[in-house]
């Protein structure tokens, strides 16, 4: 086991297309970090250049205080585990596991030994004298594992390992890996576009968007703190709504304008830190799961009217899109107080938005200016 | 423990429509494709006087006449030899040189790769007449008139742009991932190569081997030209041992015995390899 510290890693491919720029973050000793973001962020990118399969064109990566940057990938002792093609078809399952140790010359016995080790953590024991191509995708990728963690390396790096596998076995190899990294404690370094492995495997998450970081946070800070639009809008399902805003003030309360309604704020919240121009442009940022429906009767600052939009039944809640003046809303009720409100297309609905969980982000660059208002202690 | 969820039952598959004019179809195609030969065959057994009779005759006694004349009298198990030789070297070499290009434009991106890969096609399209008179210069220059050296050389050269071509494809179809993973795990590129790459390419290089062995075998305008009584191969031997004043027809039928048994033995030892060779990339993803 070691610990991984990347610096200013850049690479740029043919044609100047710059897949990653100054892309900087560490990973301690027995840590799971996670490589999160949308296809094309330069996630793989990132993991095939600490491998050793891409050369970098500008940085540095050390493995275990070591600067291994120009070494070759078989010098680096790392051991990786892609999507699919982990396996070699031509070889049984057992040659599959036996082979990087066969390529440390390792003896007959102490491969015998650590293959039956780990197939019996992995349960592949009656599998080992199979092919590939008779393995289901879930014993499959459960197999390219075994062959990761079968010898000692430095740092595990993971490609989307379990990302081709149907929802249900999805579900099911999260918590083994949950457990075998319990098991194992091993560095970890795993690559997903999909936040839900992220969030429950990761005990830091490094967010990637578009070549550069957005932010790097453990899962639950990232989701109540996020840096920027971009790591609010990318974690949380249903997405987090974003509406155009400006902050006004009048009588020494600050409202903020969503559709017709002006939300008031809390005066601390606005005047603490950077300054807040009435003038200048904002998107607000709410969770769906922050915002209530409002009986059709009820008045009040905080209550935001519209219409019906569409609505998306999800058997224990009930997705609400609810169009107002700047855009869609969504909002999250579960299904007993779904029902008790409209759910035809173009009926009028009103919600209420919390002003404790109103995030404000720059209109234009998307830092974000104000972190929602809610302490971490209180909720959830 | 047991994993009812983990493990995937397959339905079996459709049964197979079976047509009985499939079959009808297949026997007139054999048949019209295999009486000629059987016919040129046949020749081959017969004496001098049955196969040049007016009359063609599909009962008649057997004779090794035209064979005794052809292995005892004109020595022709010599050129049977020189084609061995030939035709296995210059498979080996152009097998060997064509993997290694051919690897090379299938995974590297290197400037002018696309202009390597069609000036390659290109040579195959070339008719080898074309070329005769400089070669046959060159080779008596060069003093490879009537050796085998010379003409595997030739072959080689030959038959490189066909192994490129064919290879540069089964190669692009084995993902690159495999030879990457045989190096995160400590192998050199070469170990992985040969390890990984090589055994998964096993099918296709044979099934590509087999077809140049073939041409190599048969090729018969430069041995004709740039062979005399050293380096003979066996087609241009066969003309030169049954085609003189008149065509003794039974002794090109006992040559084309000679030329073609061990290529059906060939195939027909491996012909479950050539298929799957040639089906390779079709049926894998």
């Amino acid at each position: 086991m070691a610990e991984l510290l990347i610096e200013n890693l850049s690479k740029s491919f043919k044609g100047a297309i710059s897949a990653l720029s100054g892309i900087s973050f560490g990973v301690a000793d027995r840590e799971a970090v996670f490589l999160l973001g949308p296809s094309g962020a330069g996630k793989t990118t990132t993991l095939r250049l600490i491998a050793g399969l891409e050369r970098p064109s500008e940085g540095s990566i050390r493995i275990g205080g070591r600067d291994v940057t120009r070494w070759t990938p078989g010098e680096r002792n790392l051991a990786m585990v892609y999507d699919r093609h982990s396996l070699f078809p031509h070889l049984s399952v057992f040659e599959n596991l036996a082979y990087p140790l066969r390529v440390r010359k390792m003896s007959e016995a102490e491969i015998f030994a650590r293959i039956a080790a780990v197939a019996e953590t992995l349960q592949v024991e009656r599998l080992l004298d199979r092919y590939p191509s008779q393995l289901s995708g879930g014993q499959m990728q459960r197999v390219a594992i075994g062959r990761a963690l079968v010898r000692e390396a430095s740092v595990y790096l993971l490609d989307e390992p379990i990302s081709h596998l149907d929802a249900k076995l999805r579900a099911k190899m999260r918590v083994e890996f949950k457990r075998l990294q319990r098991d194992f404690r091993a560095t970890m370094l795993y690559v997903s576009h999909d936040q839900l492995e992220a969030m429950t495997m990761a005990d830091r998450i490094v967010l990637i968007n578009r070549g550069r970081i957005e932010q790097i946070a453990p899962p639950q800070r990232l989701f109540d703190r996020p840096d920027t639009l971009f790591a609010a809008t990318f974690i949380g399902e249903p997405a987090m709504n974003t509406v155009p805003a400006r902050i006004s003030e009048d009588g020494g309360i600050f409202r903020l304008g969503i559709g017709s309604s002006r939300i008031p704020l809390d005066g601390e919240w606005v005047r603490s830190g950077t300054a807040i121009s009435p003038s200048a442009d904002y998107v607000a940022g709410i969770r769906p799961q922050h915002v209530a429906l409002a009986a059709p009767g009820e008045a009040g600052d905080d209550i935001v009217r519209g219409r019906v939009f569409a609505v998306e039944t999800l058997g224990s809640r009930i997705i609400f899109d609810i169009e107002v003046e700047g855009g869609v809303f969504r909002v999250v009720a579960t299904v007993d107080v779904g029902r008790l409100h409209p759910r035809d297309i173009g009926a009028p609905i009103a919600f209420r938005v919390d002003p404790d969980f109103i995030y404000l982000f720059e209109a234009d660059g998307g830092r974000t200016v104000r972190q929602a208002r809610f302490s971490e202690a209180v909720v959830h | 423990m047991a994993h009812p969820d983990t493990s995937i039952v397959s339905p079996d598959a459709p049964p197979v429509q079976r047509n009985w004019w499939v079959y009808l179809v297949l026997a007139a195609v054999c048949v019209i494709n295999f009486l000629p030969y059987l016919w040129m065959v046949m020749t081959g057994f017969m004496d001098n006087a049955t196969a040049t009779g007016q009359s063609p005759q599909w009962v008649f006694t057997p004779s090794v006449e035209a064979f005794r004349f052809l292995i005892f009298e004109k020595g022709i198990m010599e050129n049977f030899l020189n084609s061995l030789v030939v035709s296995l070297a210059s498979t080996f070499f152009s097998v060997t040189f064509g993997m290694f290009c051919a690897y090379a434009i299938a995974r590297y991106d290197f400037g002018g790769r696309d202009d390597v890969s069609f000036w390659v096609l290109t040579n195959r399209m070339m008719p080898p007449v074309a070329v005769l008179i400089p070669i046959f210069v060159t080779f008596q220059t060069m003093k490879l008139l009537d050796t085998l050296v010379g003409l595997i050389i030739l072959y080689t050269a030959m038959q490189l742009p066909f192994v490129v071509w064919m290879l540069t494809g089964y190669f692009r179809d084995i993902p690159r991932r495999y030879e990457e993973s045989a190096m995160v795990d400590g192998d050199t590129w070469f170990q992985a190569f040969r390890k990984v790459t090589l055994p998964l390419m096993a099918p296709s290089i044979s099934a590509t081997a087999i077809f140049v062995m073939i041409l190599s075998w048969n090729e018969f305008a430069f041995a004709t030209f740039l062979t005399s009584t050293e380096a003979k191969t066996l087609p241009p031997a066969i003309m030169a041992y049954s085609i003189g004043a008149n065509i003794s027809w039974n002794v090109l039928g006992a040559a084309v015995v000679l030329v073609t048994a061990p290529l059906i033995l060939f195939v027909l030892v491996l012909q479950r390899q050539l298929i799957s060779g040639l089906s390779q990339g079709v049926i894998r993803k």
